[in-house]
């Protein structure tokens, strides 16, 4: 699985409240789960084929519903709900999976 | 048992926040389920490091090659030239683009930290920060360059050009010969973020 280009600088564009954090223009993760969180939007919007505003509509949402909430937490949100509702997986397998995680770390 | 979290440390001395928890079931369900592959999360995030960022430059250089009037505005008010293209936004603000001729060649550098125009460029590579290439192309441009692959004739004048916060530069490399049949398009896949930042030419 290789990156589409088109789609990928459609994310680094993102302006206002979805604008990805940066610092000295790098991109800021500050902790490996919030790039492992960015490189799952990425394939799962492209794998599904379906326009990247589907995700950032979403993620706009949960900044918006959430006022101060780290980004990477919003980001998250909406990737949960994007998978939910355009049927990939249900509430109730996250929550089953979230169970399992837990129980193995644990 | 005295402390069942000395034992639970034991073996994970990091107890997993809920984000963490959430975030690796997601990733879970996802492999599972075919959407995200092992390898592909890495290459995003290095991908941002390197192609992405680039192209809008080189979009923004090969309107310029095919476009004259576009290179006059570009020349003149690089920022407001770029943002017709859609790209700026915060350190992309205060842009300069410096233009190559048959005579001067023109480099960017950063000597005090790795200022770099990112809206149009992307990441700077690793050796944009090192201490090797901020001193060295101020003090032997030439050199530097042609240990870098860049071998200039002493009749070119190398112009450094030093980035800060306030002024970012972008250089115009001279068009490719034998590129007179192709579009922007064509041409813009053509163009290197080195040859971006005049450490190289297209």
């Amino acid at each position: 699985m290789t990156i589409e280009r088109g789609a990928a600088a459609e994310v680094a564009q993102m302006a206002g409240p979805a604008a990805l954090p940066r610092r000295n223009g790098e991109l800021v993760f500050e902790a490996p789960w919030q790039g492992r969180a960015f490189g799952m939007a990425l394939g799962v919007v492209q794998r599904l084929g379906i326009p990247w505003r589907e995700f950032q509509q979403r993620l706009i949402a949960e900044i918006g519903a959430r006022p101060g909430a780290p980004y990477y937490d919003c980001w998250l949100a909406a990737l949960e709900r994007l998978v939910v509702e355009r049927g990939v997986t249900s509430l109730a397998e996250v929550a089953a999976a979230q169970r399992r995680v837990r129980h193995d770390s644990s | 048992m005295s402390a069942p979290e000395d034992d639970r440390d034991h073996h994970h001395p990091a107890p997993m926040s809920d984000v963490e928890v959430r975030a690796r079931a997601l990733e879970e369900l996802l492999r599972e389920k075919g959407l995200v592959d092992e390898g592909f999360i890495d290459a995003v995030v290095s991908a941002y490091a390197n192609d992405i960022g680039p192209m809008n430059g080189a979009r923004v250089v090969a309107r310029a090659w095919v476009d004259a009037e576009y290179k006059k505005r570009l020349l003149a008010d690089a920022t407001a030239a770029i943002a017709e293209l859609g790209y700026g936004g915060p350190q992309g603000e205060h842009m300069v683009v410096v233009e190559n001729t048959p005579t001067v060649h023109n480099v960017v550098v950063c000597t005090l930290c790795s200022c770099y125009p990112w809206p149009v460029l992307g990441l700077p590579p690793r050796w944009y920060k090192s201490a090797a290439y901020r001193s060295r192309m101020v003090r032997e441009p030439r050199v530097l360059l042609r240990e870098m692959g860049l071998d200039l004739p002493e009749s070119v004048e190398i112009r450094v050009w030093d980035s800060s916060a306030e002024i970012r530069y972008l250089v115009l490399p001279e068009r490719p010969a034998g590129t007179e049949g192709l579009d922007a398009e064509a041409l813009a896949s053509r163009l290197t973020r080195d040859a971006m930042i005049g450490t190289a030419r297209p």
